[in-house]
């Protein structure tokens, strides 16, 4: 939820992020998720210009207990903790939560991180142990599978080719060979996209984001402290979720209504419209949340959103820009936490060749079992 | 499928929620829970409605008819057992009662799987104890 009272009250001043690159090449037992937490603290805390003592509040994401992180970081003036199992579909919530925190004083700095090891554990997304509805009996495994059936259904609604939505893959993957750590540097061309295999037919391995180690933190604090820090700040405009409890994952309206709530809480009470938006950083778990989310945020027109992606329009240099880092399908899966990284960096306007021109807002969405969004902006725009 | 030894894939964990679901399922009928109190009709059979919260839990007896909502060609060995029936479909199911269900569809070449296919309940016997509900073209 936004508010005028609160928007803009409050404010990213730090990021940190592992090197995704280098540990994906050359795994590293040693880094564990608790040192990539670490790393990203650490790493967060200096780009903002603070001493670790000053941070006073620790959210923690992803790791089965925030203990180790906060040992490890040596905090030892904490007043306020959370603690996220799997931070994931939770990284708008953390932000919202790390927020309302500094805004009503609980803490005057908080460190938020979400860190996975998901290849140095080993984890599986396929096979659960019995789904939530029989699904795994009936040979139903991974979240991918889930998405691709809804793909088959919004193509009975709407229409639309597999080769219509490779250009969502093909633009983000563009913008991960500009990006200095992510992860697939090759060039991808459509024709490379469709040769590619099926997983879940219709969907084929480069609609899938990637499963790979790291960590992404952040330093939130209040708008008022953030203007006397290393960088201009990046303002947190809204947060906001929207979930509809329902056990078969896809949404039936492929979210449409939890878009357009998750909309009108962030940008009806500043008067913000799709217009003003200059880059999207959103949850690319698979190339048909972008879709989804184009499409119920009004961005397309409804069921037109395989046509609205197609020449370049969500390239950098484009009317849009998606996933300007390359997001989950190139650069990192680190669950949204890279899109926010890389939202800070085009509104601090340090975003290197990839840098849009007057980039003064970003959204972000998570289209998933538990929706979220987070509207920022650069200061001075409100 | 005969009942019999060997079956390899994955099978329900039957709890005191679902007990009462795959016993009638192995005596090849497909009853679904309903609330006494608001009459509401859900799966997976949790022991309370999700619509009011209560805990009178009634069985009905469901048509077995319903829609394909969505299906998706299986191509990745995600599940070993299931690896030898690669590619193989899964749909969800609208059921005529409301309630959405998983399943796989017999009887149709996967190319022909469409969205809004109406579709009928056939009962495979996979073990002595349990068997599973799929569904066959109308």
């Amino acid at each position: 939820m936004s508010d005028r009272d609160f928007a803009g009250q409050t404010a990213i001043v730090g990021i940190g992020s592992s090197d995704f690159a280098r540990l994906y090449r050359t795994p590293d037992p040693e880094r564990t998720g608790e040192a990539l937490a670490t790393e990203a603290v650490a790493a967060a805390i200096a780009d903002a210009g603070l001493e670790k003592s000053q941070i006073d509040g620790l959210i923690t994401g992803g790791l089965a207990h925030y203990e180790p992180v906060a040992y490890r970081t040596g905090l030892t003036d904490v007043r306020f903790v959370v603690d996220y199992p799997q931070a994931g579909r939770m990284c708008a919530m953390a932000l919202m939560h790390a927020a309302t925190a500094v805004h009503h004083g609980l803490a005057d700095y908080v460190v938020l991180f979400n860190s996975v090891a998901f290849r140095a554990q080993g984890t599986k997304f396929g096979a659960q142990p019995q789904g939530l509805l029989y699904d795994t009996i009936y040979g139903m495994a991974s979240p991918g599978a889930q998405y691709s059936m809804g793909f088959t259904r919004y193509q009975a609604e709407y229409g639309g080719t597999e080769e219509q939505l490779g250009a969502i893959p093909v633009a983000i993957r563009s913008h991960a060979r500009m990006t200095p750590g992510a992860i697939m540097q090759q060039e991808m061309t459509i024709d490379d996209y469709l040769a590619a295999r099926y997983i879940a037919e219709p969907l084929r391995l480069f609609d899938y984001c990637l499963v790979n180690d790291g960590a992404v933190a952040y330093v939130v604090t209040t708008a008022e402290r953030a203007r006397d820090l290393a960088h201009p700040p990046v303002l947190i405009a809204g947060t906001a979720g929207r979930a509809n409890f329902r056990e078969w994952y896809v949404d039936l309206g492929f979210w449409d209504e939890a878009c357009r709530s998750m909309k009108a809480d962030l940008f009806d009470p500043l008067g913000v419209t799709t217009d003003d938006i200059d880059c999207l950083q959103v949850y690319d778990n698979f190339s048909v949340s972008v879709l989804w989310g184009l499409e119920g945020f009004g961005f397309a027109p409804k069921g037109q959103g395989l046509e609205w992606v197609q020449n370049g329009r969500i390239a950098l240099g484009g009317e849009l820009p998606v996933n300007t880092s390359g997001g989950m399908l190139s650069e990192s899966y680190l669950q949204g936490w890279n899109q926010h990284a890389e939202a800070v960096r085009q509104l601090r306007g340090q975003a290197g060749q990839r840098q849009i021109p007057d980039c003064d807002w970003s959204l972000y969405w998570c289209l998933s079992a538990l929706p979220g969004a987070s509207l920022l902006c650069r200061d001075g725009v409100l | 499928m005969n009942a019999g030894e060997g079956y390899a894939k994955p099978l329900p964990s039957v709890t005191h929620e679902d007990r009462d679901f795959w016993a009638a399922a192995h005596q090849h009928r497909f009853v679904l829970p309903e609330c006494r109190a608001c009459g509401h009709v859900w799966f997976p059979p949790y022991a309370s409605c999700p619509s009011c919260l209560s805990f009178d839990r009634a069985w009905t007896e469901a048509s077995g008819r319903g829609t394909v909502w969505g299906f998706t060609i299986m191509r990745q060995p995600y599940i070993g057992s299931f690896e030898p029936e690669l590619p193989y479909n899964v749909v969800l199911v609208e059921l005529e009662e409301g309630p959405m269900v998983y399943s796989n569809l017999i009887g149709i070449d996967n190319a022909d799987i469409a969205c809004d296919l109406p579709v009928e309940a056939v009962f495979e016997d996979a073990t002595d104890e349990i068997t599973l509900i799929k569904f066959r073209p109308v």
